[in-house]
């Protein structure tokens, strides 16, 4: 969903970046850093790191903003847990019209692979 | 004042999130189709316990082996167990853990507890990522599961947990609670207020507000949160 909605944006996005989590603020998604330093920190256990991307990203943007952000991190807590819960997976096909993405996010070795 | 308090004052949620997770919380607290309430809040405080925990288990030790669980819970001690590997270790779930767990509770029940796993580790993490403390879950309504379900419950190609028939019409994770139709509901209310709402995710220009996350940025956070939880889905 990234790479298409970047793509529809007119944003070419650098997927490894992204799951490398390094510094993403030369690519054209506006306080991408600022989200992508937050997100992480949602998803690791520093609450201190936690503490100061929160603050930094309602500092450039809003408070709204960033429970907006907060609420997005929240919702793939929940879909993760279902996904791997229940077993989902994509059909072939989707699979397959994916590969490249899979690849430069490095998740085709993972145990959730099915 | 706490610094809970002094953080917690100045930001404002939405009425439409803060909604979705005070029904949610409603729902946890009311008999499910397969559990009570009292299991399911018991449940829900084995999922938070296992977000929380500083020592978490690993993958193959069941919590019911432990002293951590206490002997007088009322859920199944493979409920339990499953409940605090979904909440804690989800990625490393594998077709055989579901069928072992499923034996010991039963398809259904099984997708109640992965519901109750992810229902509640999204508002803990919300209030987490917002810097609050969890609410309480409200007292348990008394009552007995419901036992209700829809008419034709199937096999899916895309699920190893039964669905709500016809199968894999729609996208795997969409259908994966169909078979319990409270979960289904509940998680998809949520993931509306959280998220995106259904109807607008063919839309890649689509905003909650005018100055809010775009689609890109939104996903951004979505694709980082999925890959540090090793979610290949």
């Amino acid at each position: 969903m990234l790479s298409w909605s970047s793509t529809k944006a007119g944003t070419d996005i650098d997927l490894t970046a992204v799951a490398d989590g390094r510094d993403i603020s030369d690519i054209n998604i506006e306080h991408g850093a600022l989200l992508l330093r937050f997100a992480t920190a949602c998803a690791e256990r520093d609450e201190q790191a936690l503490d100061d991307a929160r603050r930094d990203l309602a500092a450039a943007t809003d408070s709204a903003f960033m429970v907006d952000a907060a609420a997005v991190a929240a919702n793939f807590e929940m879909m993760t847990r279902l996904a791997d819960g229940t077993g989902s997976r994509m059909p072939g096909d989707v699979l397959e019209a994916r590969a490249s993405t899979i690849g430069a996010m490095g998740v085709a070795d993972l145990v959730s692979r099915r | 004042m706490t610094n809970d308090e002094d953080r917690s004052s100045s930001l404002i949620v939405r009425d439409d999130l803060a909604e979705a997770h005070r029904l949610a919380w409603r729902h946890i607290a009311r008999p499910g189709v397969w559990f009570t309430a009292a299991q399911r809040i018991e449940l829900a405080n084995t999922v938070l316990m296992a977000i929380a925990d500083d020592e978490p288990l690993p993958p193959w030790v069941g919590l019911s082996t432990t002293d951590r669980l206490s002997p007088t819970a009322e859920a199944p001690a493979a409920a339990h167990d499953i409940a605090y590997r979904i909440a804690r270790h989800a990625g490393t779930i594998t077709a055989d853990v579901y069928q072992a767990a499923s034996a010991e509770i039963g398809e259904l029940p099984y997708v109640e507890v992965c519901a109750i796993a992810s229902t509640v580790a999204a508002v803990a993490h919300f209030c987490r990522n917002i810097g609050v403390d969890i609410p309480p879950f409200p007292e348990a309504v008394a009552g007995e599961p419901t036992h209700e379900q829809p008419d034709h419950i199937v096999r899916a190609e895309l699920n190893w947990v039964p669905v709500a028939a016809p199968a894999d019409q729609t996208a795997a994770v969409v259908q994966a609670y169909s078979a319990v139709p409270p979960e289904f509901d509940n998680t998809w209310r949520m993931a509306a207020a959280q998220y995106i709402p259904n109807e607008e995710m063919v839309h890649a220009d689509w905003s909650r507000r005018a100055g809010g996350l775009s689609r890109p940025q939104t996903e951004l956070v979505a694709a980082r949160v999925a890959q540090l939880r090793e979610c290949f889905y």
